[in-house]
């Protein structure tokens, strides 16, 4: 099926004030058409930090400072090559996730609808069976209970009641919650360079690099039942994982990224009444016109900067960081080794915390637990707002009778509700979830990957304008990432009969 | 000079926090005051030396605003060079001599691959700091004045693109463009 852009009259400039009878229009799926309207102009220098904060808020998480040190350790740093393609990976998916929600100004959620509705239905699904646990919180607040004594229930409750108040009270949320992010990732990116600085050594930086070409290495007991699952679940895991990279349409519509300018800014519950009316659907520019183009890949350029450096960058910096602190760690303290075999995190990290201490002092100790908080904190930010923006888009959009409600109302109402409810499970029930559907959950998450992969193909190729649409090279690259997402969960399922690690 | 140390400011303090951020959590972990204010001093003295000196170059125009490409190259010089001062001088400062690592070329080598991710958090702590310091300074210092417009020229553009959509967006959301039949797609259900 293809989509025809309408037929119909020129629009005579961009600031009228009466829609003109004949108003052309964009046609995406069964879905209603979007008006076609200026795309602002690109920002004329790339210095303008994106919201790509906020996928590296959530995507440097356990993978980078935890599950990949620790493959590194036990493989060796050849299976490095594997988080290399993972990782690149992510920064295709995160470009063509924002073709989608630059050109349109909707999440990758309601192009998902315009396809076919179920789709959309299937994440809504998944992120609330996935992501209401809050297991996630647990290492950040076992590590703050290793630095300051405070138990980790307590910190983790006031952590949640915090957060909830404090995006209640903002004015405009996204803006409160870039800068409190860029400042706690600037913070973690100069410390981990000040950290690895200090503990690592050439040998083991040049090791860790070049095992990220290592092409093909795949070691005997990496392909075994009870390593195999963990391996495929760090791939996934290498940078956002699950459905980060979707909810990141919405962060990328409320900067105001491309026809996201045309999109009105969820506000806090405080200021709930200041909100303006959500239009009922995205916006389109007109392909047509080579002015318009030329905005566009303005744009272009300024979230591939984004994707390039402060994703790929980043990510890969504190991977690599951990990576080396890893290794120090095992030359003054063999046990880590056994440690991170038994498979146990907390004593893992802590054996790992106590090496660095050993090698450089207590200062290194704290500083690694230090940054596993900062982590958790981060993740807790940026997963919960996330949550409850996505959620709260599509039942706006698509839940009928939602329109009534503003969409702050919504937001609060999933953010509150996953509040309370991650307060329940952490005071009366297993933080990750009940122990029967662990697995369902990560097969989810990761299953979640591969399905958005498809999801972009049908969205970007069936309902943006051609001129727009991605190159053949880039469909071929998405479309690996599907077959390697799924491919391997599917082979460890078959294979193993176990999931993701 | 007074004017040009103000333009340090936001770098120096940047630069100064990663030499700060061991010696505090140092202290959180109960380390002897002595060994986490060494550590503090030997890193944040010679980073806020060079984060300043990087403020001075980009208020004086000579670096791009917020560009990564300078801030890296600086920063590979730079940064290498920071850490064999802290690493020689801890010996001293403890009151013993001179401690320079033992393989000085690997050792500035592999300082200079970290310093490419220290260049990233760096610009982008200084990039969020700079503006509102600048802000608060400009009234009484010409040189701070020019920057500041540097940055306002640059926020002007986005803000003049996002008024626009602002006043396009008063028609379209009042009455969803649902509700105008022409504006309503033919293949909408």
């Amino acid at each position: 099926m293809d989509t025809p852009n309408s037929p119909a009259e020129p629009r005579s400039g961009a600031d009228v004030t009466t829609p003109p009878p004949e108003e052309r229009v964009w046609r995406a799926g069964r879905l209603e058409a979007m008006p076609i309207r200026k795309l602002p102009d690109a920002p004329p220098s790339i210095h303008i930090l994106g919201p790509t904060v906020f996928l590296v808020a959530l995507g440097v998480g356990m993978g980078e400072s935890y599950m990949w040190p620790r493959l590194v350790l036990l493989f060796g740093p050849e299976i490095r090559w594997l988080f290399l393609i993972g990782v690149t990976l992510q920064a295709v998916v995160m470009l063509e996730m924002a073709r989608y929600a630059m050109a349109t100004g909707e999440s990758i959620f309601f192009g998902a609808a315009r396809v076919f509705k179920p789709i959309m239905w299937f994440f809504f699904t998944v992120a609330i069976l996935v992501y209401i646990w809050p297991g996630h919180l647990s290492a950040g607040a076992a590590a703050l209970e290793q630095l300051t004594g405070i138990p980790w229930t307590v910190s983790a409750c006031v952590g949640l009641i915090l957060v909830g108040i404090l995006f209640s009270m903002a004015k405009v949320i996204y803006n409160l919650l870039e800068n409190v992010l860029s400042l706690l990732i600037g913070l973690l990116v100069v410390g981990t360079s000040v950290v690895a600085a200090m503990v690592g050594t050439w040998s083991d930086v040049v090791s860790t690099l070049t095992g990220m070409f290592n092409f093909g290495y795949l070691p005997a007991e990496a392909l075994t039942a009870a390593w195999f699952p963990i391996l495929v679940g760090s791939i996934a895991f290498a940078g956002p994982s699950g459905m980060q990279q979707m909810w990141y349409t919405l962060h990328l519509r409320d900067s105001g990224a491309g026809m996201g300018a045309h999109i009105p800014r969820i506000r806090g519950l405080r200021h709930a009444g200041e909100e303006e009316a959500m239009p009922a659907r995205g916006f389109m520019f007109d392909t047509d016109d080579p002015a318009e183009m030329a905005k566009w890949r303005g744009w272009r350029r300024w979230v591939t900067f984004d994707a390039l450096l402060l994703f790929w960058g980043i990510t890969m910096l504190v991977t690599v960081s951990f990576t080396v602190l890893a290794q120090a760690a095992s030359r003054t303290s063999p046990d880590v080794k056994a440690l991170l075999q038994a498979g146990e995190r907390e004593a893992a990290l802590n054996a790992m915390s106590d090496s660095f201490a050993a090698a450089g002092g207590p200062v290194l100790g704290g500083v690694f637990l230090g940054f596993i908080a900062l982590i958790g904190l981060n993740a807790t930010l940026g997963l919960f707002d996330s949550f409850s923006r996505g959620q709260a888009d599509m039942t706006y959009h698509f839940v009928p009778g939602a329109k009534r409600f503003r969409m702050s109302h919504i937001y609060a109402g999933f953010l509150w509700g996953v509040i309370a409810f991650g307060i329940i499970i952490l005071l009366f029930g297993p933080a990750d979830g009940p122990g029967a559907i662990l697995d369902i959950l990560a097969f989810l998450s990761t299953f979640a990957m591969g399905a958005y992969c498809v999801v972009l193909l049908l969205v970007n190729n069936r309902m943006l304008p051609k001129p727009i649409r991605p190159k053949l090279v880039t469909n071929l690259i998405i479309g690996f990432g599907a077959v390697f997402y799924l491919g391997m969960l599917l082979y460890s399922l078959f294979r193993f009969g176990v999931v993701v690690g | 000079m007074r004017d040009r140390v103000e333009l340090a400011v936001p770098g120096a303090v940047v630069g100064a926090v990663g030499g700060l951020i061991a010696g505090g959590l140092s202290a959180v972990v109960g380390h002897p005051f002595g060994w986490a204010v060494t550590t503090a001093l030997a890193m944040a003295v010679p980073l806020g030396l060079l984060g300043g000196g990087y403020g001075l170059l980009a208020g004086s125009g000579r670096f791009r605003l917020g560009v990564f490409a300078p801030a890296a190259l600086y920063w590979l010089i730079g940064f290498p060079l920071a850490r064999l001062v802290a690493e020689s001088s801890t010996g001293f400062l403890l009151g013993g001599g001179f401690t320079p690592p033992a393989d000085v070329l690997g050792f500035l080598a592999y300082q200079g691959i970290v310093s490419f991710g220290w260049a990233i958090g760096f610009l982008w702590l200084h990039e969020r700091i700079a503006p509102h310091w600048l802000d608060h300074v400009r009234s009484r210092n010409a040189l701070a004045q020019q920057w500041y417009e540097r940055y306002v020229t640059h926020a002007r553009v986005l803000r003049d693109a996002s008024a626009r959509a602002r006043r396009r967006r008063g028609t379209v959301v009042e009455s969803p463009a649902a509700k105008s039949p022409a504006a309503k797609s033919p293949a909408a259900k």
